[in-house]
């Protein structure tokens, strides 16, 4: 599974980083970067949090 | 008194909002036996009351489905009070997927959390000031001098508006959102109060955003007035209601969140211990005192289409209003709801929205109430209320007015 976040849609304000850290980062462009291409399974729920969370829908799951 | 049935809780009538605060015996019950109630009174137009954190979650996260109108709280009907349309001109609040995230878009950059990190000497510097104000004196009223202050200060040095300005902005940003209430609005009717407020408010700024176009500045004041969607700019109206959008909520709510924290502290004196011992705890507290007080009580959807919640049917055309206090202390999500506990975590309340409207100024409430907890903290030798409080009367944001407290407050280090 890889994690992409839509730069066009997200809006920088950082609910995704605030429940999966060692996902996603918010960096100085205001815009959320995923930090490892191929998250740990154990991340899974809380990417799932995030992608729930998310207020633009930017976040999305591609299975490999 | 008679056990509360789903057919006999009042959980709208403003009057009971002064008397009793938030009524949430009334909403467990919904929660417990009718979660999706069709609340059908004489005295209102019918909707569909939605109290569980799991339905409000899924109503929010379809904004195609369930769309955010014009009419942005149910209420009884009153003489006087505006039609629905009137209530709010269109702005983020009642529009809709695509064009909603567009005007979003506008002012984001300067709410995300770098942007309001920014903030953060100014917020410290203005809260410094503001307990000042109450250091030489035993007794104030916590809400006007304190609680009041701060979040309007904050949101006016934002856009750029002057000092001198400040208090008629006060006024004009509680008469629009209280217009029902008597302190504020005089002898007129609320539709008069909401008419003459809304006259004074496009005055001041349509001159703003004119000199911020001639002479753009680094304030949110300039972003808006030179805003594009779509590569044209704002028409006039929506330009004006975007400026009200941002004044007043941001204005109510952190007040009420401050007031009502304090108030939470007073009663609960083992958690300001806490926060007393350990002043770095105060951004767990912002959010425990987010989702205790819920300061947004409701915001209203409209279906679309016709669906059903839960295996009840929704009719296309039905209202459906989102009660996030009653999320907030729902059983299924939170252990111990109904308790105050600053180092609660994980800390899932909903006081903010969720969603495609999710609070754009999250970050900065979430600022400003740690800055205004931690340095209460840390100078507060002593605080005790010091008479009733009194609530505002409105089901939509709800509001202390007056908190009178005793204390005794350091000065600063
Ligand atoms: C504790 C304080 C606050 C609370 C509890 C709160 C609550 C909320 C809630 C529940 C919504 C969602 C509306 C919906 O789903 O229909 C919302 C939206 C919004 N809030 Fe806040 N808010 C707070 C502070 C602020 C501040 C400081 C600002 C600063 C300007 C602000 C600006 C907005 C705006 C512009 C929206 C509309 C967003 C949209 O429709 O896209 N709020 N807020
Ligand atoms: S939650 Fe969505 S919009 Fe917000 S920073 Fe993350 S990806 Fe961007």
């Amino acid at each position: 599974m890889k994690v992409v976040v839509d730069h066009n849609l997200c809006e920088g304000n950082g609910r995704c980083a605030e429940v999966a850290p060692e996902v996603f980062e918010l960096r100085d462009d205001d815009r959320s970067h995923v930090l490892a291409d191929a998250p740990a399974p154990g991340s899974r729920p809380r990417i799932d949090l995030a992608v729930s969370l998310c207020p633009r829908q930017a976040i999305r799951l591609i299975a490999e | 008194m008679a056990a509360l049935t789903p057919d006999t809780v009042d959980i709208i009538d403003p009057d009971l909002y002064v008397r009793r605060g938030y009524p949430h015996d009334e909403w467990a019950v919904l929660r417990r036996e009718a979660p999706i109630y069709r609340y059908e009174r004489a005295n209102t137009d019918p909707f569909w009351a939605i109290t569980r954190h799991a339905d409000i979650v899924n109503v929010s996260r379809q904004p195609e489905l369930f769309h955010s109108i014009q009419r942005l709280f149910v209420t009884i009907n009153e003489e006087g009070s505006p039609a629905p349309d009137e209530a709010i001109l269109r702005q983020l609040l009642n529009m809709n997927p695509p064009e909603h995230g567009a005007y979003r878009a506008i002012v984001n950059r300067r709410f995300t959390p770098r942007g309001v990190q920014g903030l953060r000497e100014q917020i410290d510097r203005i809260t410094a000031e503001v307990l000042d104000g109450i250091v030489d004196r035993t007794e104030c009223d916590f809400v006007t001098e304190v609680a009041a202050r701060l979040p309007l200060a904050v949101i006016a040095e934002m856009f750029g508006i002057p000092r001198a300005d400040w208090a008629m902005m006060f006024r004009l940003s509680n008469m629009m959102i209280g217009p029902g209430d008597a302190e504020y609005a005089g002898d007129e009717t609320i539709l008069e109060t909401l008419q003459r407020a809304r006259m004074e408010f496009f005055q001041y700024f349509s001159q703003l955003c004119e000199d911020r176009r001639q002479n753009p500045r680094d304030d949110l004041a300039s972003v808006l007035a030179n805003g594009l969607v779509n590569g044209a700019p704002l028409p006039i109206f929506e330009l004006m209601s975007y400026f009200a959008l941002l004044i007043i909520a941001g204005n109510e709510t952190t007040r009420n969140a401050t007031s009502g924290g304090l108030q939470a502290f007073i009663e609960n004196p083992a958690q300001w211990a806490r926060l007393k011992g350990d002043p770095s705890m105060a951004a767990g507290a912002a959010e425990e005192i987010v989702r205790w007080t819920s300061p947004v009580i409701q915001f209203t959807r409209k279906a679309t289409a016709d669906t059903n919640l839960c295996g009840v049917p929704i009719r296309a055309g039905d209202e459906l209003a989102l009660f996030y206090p009653s999320a907030n202390r729902d059983e299924a999500v939170f252990d111990r709801p109904g308790v105050f506990d600053i180092g609660r975590n994980p800390n899932r309340h909903i006081a903010y929205g969720i969603g495609e409207h999710f609070c754009l100024g999250a970050n900065l409430a979430r600022l400003e109430l740690q800055v205004m907890f931690r340095q209460l903290a840390e100078r507060l030798e002593s605080v005790e209320s010091a008479g009733p409080l009194h609530r505002m009367r409105s089901n939509f944001v709800g509001g202390i007015k007056h908190m009178p407290i005793r204390y005794r407050m350091r000065p600063r280090a």
